[in-house]
């Protein structure tokens, strides 16, 4: 049977003799090879409950991804969000991605439900998922809950890496009747020290100091570019934390993904090698270290 | 390198007008100027790769829109620092005024120094801040009526902020809808089209003097595309809000829309510069 570093492997062989790297960019006059990888941490398949999106179809979300130069995308499902039964969930998930080369499936794992060390099974040995995505927010569930410990271990135990998504939308946006606040992160700081072998990626966040910084400074905590804005926000982010702990991520396609990726140079001051870092070695890395 | 942009060609025939640029939006720093240099310097990199045209600012001009007493006085008796960013950016920058409807005597007289007598196009109504008013406010009115003697542009902050408002300043787009309707004559801008556009585009849709501008929130997906169903391409005005936000996220909610080309110039620069003309011609 494959093990997940034999998926990725697989993954990034089959894009490269489909000729999956195709020109970055949305102008087809200027059709030209890409000058780098991009891995996008970040996306989600399937229908987003709140309103349709331009993309939630996933034959046209992989074709605006490959467009844009996008060889590997980590896709979780937006079914998660509200459904219970989370072994169809991530069936449907796992069964999609093997349709689409890019796509690397990050099941779902809700420990508020019983029974969720079976959907965090079933992820990693039935699927060989790489990885598993939390939505403690609209799980209702803090990170300080008793159950946090025990699955941060068997996903290190596993080799999974785990992503939390601190939010999904602007709390200022989101609809009246279901209001989901960002999840306070501040409560792994006393948890994570104690799985020293955790990989957890935090997506969505628009950290500050000190509670960014003083997360960054964990052993094994890795954040995304989905939503920290500014002109000059992403170079400031790898600045911010230790070296290789940012990842691209573009939370497509709730947001459109050519934001996240204009936003990683509009400003220059990341340099070549630390473009290319944050588009794709950190991810590449971070997934390896799981392997 | 692209990277999710258009080509450079592209993006000239674009002819990106930016109908909300910020920097130091709030302040612009204690001796009037240094803020607002050091953010347009900051946001220079994006603009120059987008091949944007121009950008308008919105200065404050000493009349309490903002909580710095000692700024609101060097405004007053030193009107030139109003005018440094203009001087340095000739070719780049517009220039709107923030205006604060709590004083509507300070506001008018502002209107006569910046619009009438000076290079001015137009007014911003903020919805924070020391300047903030709702637009529902019957201070309005005298205000609305000036500009419209100017052939001013009006830009009024907007969101419809689930869990309610965030200060009684805050103005909403049904509040601005209501205003709009007082003033057939008189364009709009609804900044930021609410932040939650899907209740902004509805509340604006039957006010056909009312443009929606398009930054402020997340880029999120399908906003572009029900605003052009909604309104129709010549509605939308495009707004950078550099550099607090970017240029991935405000270009890329018109460039990574599902909408023709043609709508695209509309709202990257087109609209903009067909609201401006009676404003430039002056």
């Amino acid at each position: 049977m494959l093990n997940r570093r034999d998926v990725l492997e697989l993954a990034a062989a089959a894009v490269a003799i489909s000729g999956g790297q195709l020109a970055a960019g949305t102008d087809s006059a200027t059709d030209r090879p890409a000058d780098f990888e991009i891995v996008d941490t970040n996306v989600s398949l399937f229908r987003w409950p709140f309103r349709r999106l331009p993309l939630d179809e996933t034959d046209k979300l992989v074709g605006k991804l490959r467009s844009l130069g996008v060889t590997q995308a980590w896709a979780s499902s937006f079914e998660a969000v509200l459904h219970r039964d989370l072994a169809s969930v991530n069936q449907r998930l796992a069964e999609t991605c093997r349709e689409f080369p890019e796509l690397i499936p990050m099941g779902a794992v809700n420990p508020a439900l019983p029974g969720w060390e079976s959907d965090l099974r079933r992820c990693v040995e039935d699927f060989n998922m790489p990885g598993i995505r939390l939505l403690p927010g609209y799980h209702g569930y803090p990170l300080d809950d008793s159950r946090i410990p025990e699955l941060l271990k068997r996903a290190a135990t596993a080799g999974v890496v785990v992503q939390i998504a601190m939010s999904l939308e602007d709390p200022r946006t989101q609809s009246e009747l279901v209001r989901i606040a960002d999840v306070d992160l501040s409560r792994l700081l006393p948890l994570l020290p104690k799985v020293p072998h955790a990989r957890v990626q935090i997506l969505n966040q628009k950290l500050r100091a000190p509670l960014l910084t003083q997360l960054a400074k964990l052993p094994g905590v890795y954040v995304d570019t989905a939503r920290v804005d500014g002109t000059d926000a992403v170079p400031k982010l790898a600045r911010s934390v230790a070296a290789g702990r940012v990842l691209f991520g573009s939370h497509s396609p709730f947001l459109i993904p050519e934001a996240a990726l204009i936003r990683t140079h509009e400003s220059g001051l990341l340099d070549d090698a630390g473009l290319r870092a944050v588009l794709a070695g950190n991810a590449r890395e971070f997934l390896e270290l799981n392997s | 390198m692209p990277l999710g942009l258009p080509s450079p060609q592209t993006l000239k025939e674009y002819r990106i007008w930016d109908s909300y640029f910020t920097p130091s939006h709030s302040h612009p720093g204690r001796d009037g100027s240094s803020g607002i240099f050091a953010d347009i310097e900051r946001a220079l990199p994006a603009m120059r790769k987008a091949h944007f045209e121009k950008a308008c600012h919105f200065p404050h001009v000493g009349i309490g829109t903002t909580t710095d007493a000692a700024y609101e006085k060097l405004a007053r008796s030193n009107p030139d620092v109003v005018l440094q960013p203009l001087e340095r950016w000739p070719k780049l920058l517009l220039g709107m005024i923030q205006l604060n409807a709590n004083d509507v005597p300070a506001s008018l007289d502002a209107l006569n120094r910046w619009l009438r007598d000076g290079p001015m196009l137009g007014v911003y109504f903020p919805g924070g801040g020391a300047g903030a008013l709702a637009c529902s406010h019957r201070n309005f009115s005298p205000l609305v009526e000036r500009i419209i003697d100017l052939n001013g542009v009006i830009m009024q902050h907007t969101w419809f902020k689930t869990g309610g408002k965030q200060g009684p300043g805050e103005s909403t787009p049904s509040e601005l809808a209501a205003l709009a309707a007082k003033y057939p004559e008189q364009k709009f801008l609804c900044a930021h089209a609410g932040g939650e556009w899907e209740q902004g585009i509805r509340a604006v849709a039957g006010s056909p003097n009312v443009l929606v501008e398009t930054s402020g929130f997340d880029a999120t997906a399908g906003f572009i595309e029900m605003a052009v169903r909604e309104l129709g391409a010549e509605r939308i005005v495009f707004g950078s809000h550099l550099p607090s936000r970017s240029l991935g996220t405000e270009l890329g909610k018109i460039i990574g829309a599902g909408i023709s080309d043609n709508d695209r110039k509309l709202i990257l620069g087109e609209n903009y510069r067909r609201l401006l003309q009676s404003a430039l011609q002056k």
